[in-house]
């Protein structure tokens, strides 16, 4: 079970790899959609399937859906993909940043990680349910500083892209 | 440190130095800061497993909402940006001059 968990955790970091040897727009989408679902199947082999479930709907179907909209304002006529040899290059020297981590930990012998969260018998819920819960009674105040940030988000958007007459950003 | 802690940290690090040596298009750059929010997510979500306190997983959820913001205030500036400069490769951006 925990070779799968560390599989996971290697496709996790991959993902990040993709991401960050700037490929084109189109195919770096496919390498954070990679990593976020490796980080979502990671996060329910340990047990935490409540905030797993939050980053699939809120971070793959809500925030990876609109950057997939919008890399079409990034099209070129000839995407640079993975076996570019610029992107190999990029790809490349960022994986020596895996091999020193590996150098690293193997160094002082990995310390073993495995423990999980779960509660027995039919009626009880795991431990993520009933912290994420405490948005709506200790944590309310949290709540409503979240919603205040994400209302003004809103607006802040709204006025950055108007830009007829009187935008925050506009050259001519 | 813990083989699973190696799998989030590089994953930040890869992608804080793909933000870092962007090549030409701003989306690029975006989406390296939306993979260090994702580590970042799963680094947080992963504490209350090992230290097994309950109300720390608020915290992942509370960072998610924030991150959206970030993120859609990026994407509103790339496309500011955009229709002003008429692309976002990142070489056109020359206002500041330096």
């Amino acid at each position: 079970m925990m070779e799968f968990i560390v599989f996971l955790g290697v496709c996790f970091m991959f993902g990040g790899l993709a991401v960050a040897s700037n490929p084109s727009p189109y195919y770096g989408v496919v390498g954070l959609v990679v990593a976020s679902a490796a980080g979502c199947g990671w996060l329910v082999s340990l047990g935490v399937s409540f905030v797993s479930l939050v980053l699939v709907m809120v971070y793959l179907g809500g925030m990876l859906v609109v950057f997939v909209y919008s890399v079409s304002l990034a099209a070129d006529p000839y995407p640079e993909a993975w076996g570019d040899w610029g992107v190999v290059g990029y790809g490349l020297g960022m994986g020596l940043v895996i091999v020193v981590g590996i150098v690293v930990g193997v160094g002082q012998e990995w310390l073993v990680s495995g423990n999980t969260v779960n509660n027995e018998g039919l009626l009880f819920t795991r431990s993520d349910f009933d912290g994420v819960a405490l948005f709506y009674s200790w944590g309310a105040g949290l709540f409503l500083i979240g919603g205040w940030g994400l209302l003004l988000t809103l607006f802040v958007v709204l006025e950055l892209v108007r830009g007829l007459s009187r935008g925050a950003i506009r050259a001519v | 440190m813990s083989h699973l802690h190696l799998c989030f940290y590089s994953a930040f690090v890869l992608s804080g130095l793909g933000l870092a040596f962007h090549r030409t298009h701003l989306i690029s750059a975006l989406l390296c800061l939306e993979s260090m929010m994702l580590s970042m997510y799963v680094a947080l979500a992963m504490w209350p497993i090992h230290t097994q306190t309950t109300s720390s997983n608020l915290l992942p959820v509370l960072m998610l909402t924030f991150a959206a913001c970030e993120a859609g205030t990026g994407l509103a500036l790339l496309v500011a940006s955009t229709r002003t400069h008429g692309s976002d490769h990142l070489h056109n951006f020359n206002l500041l001059q330096c």
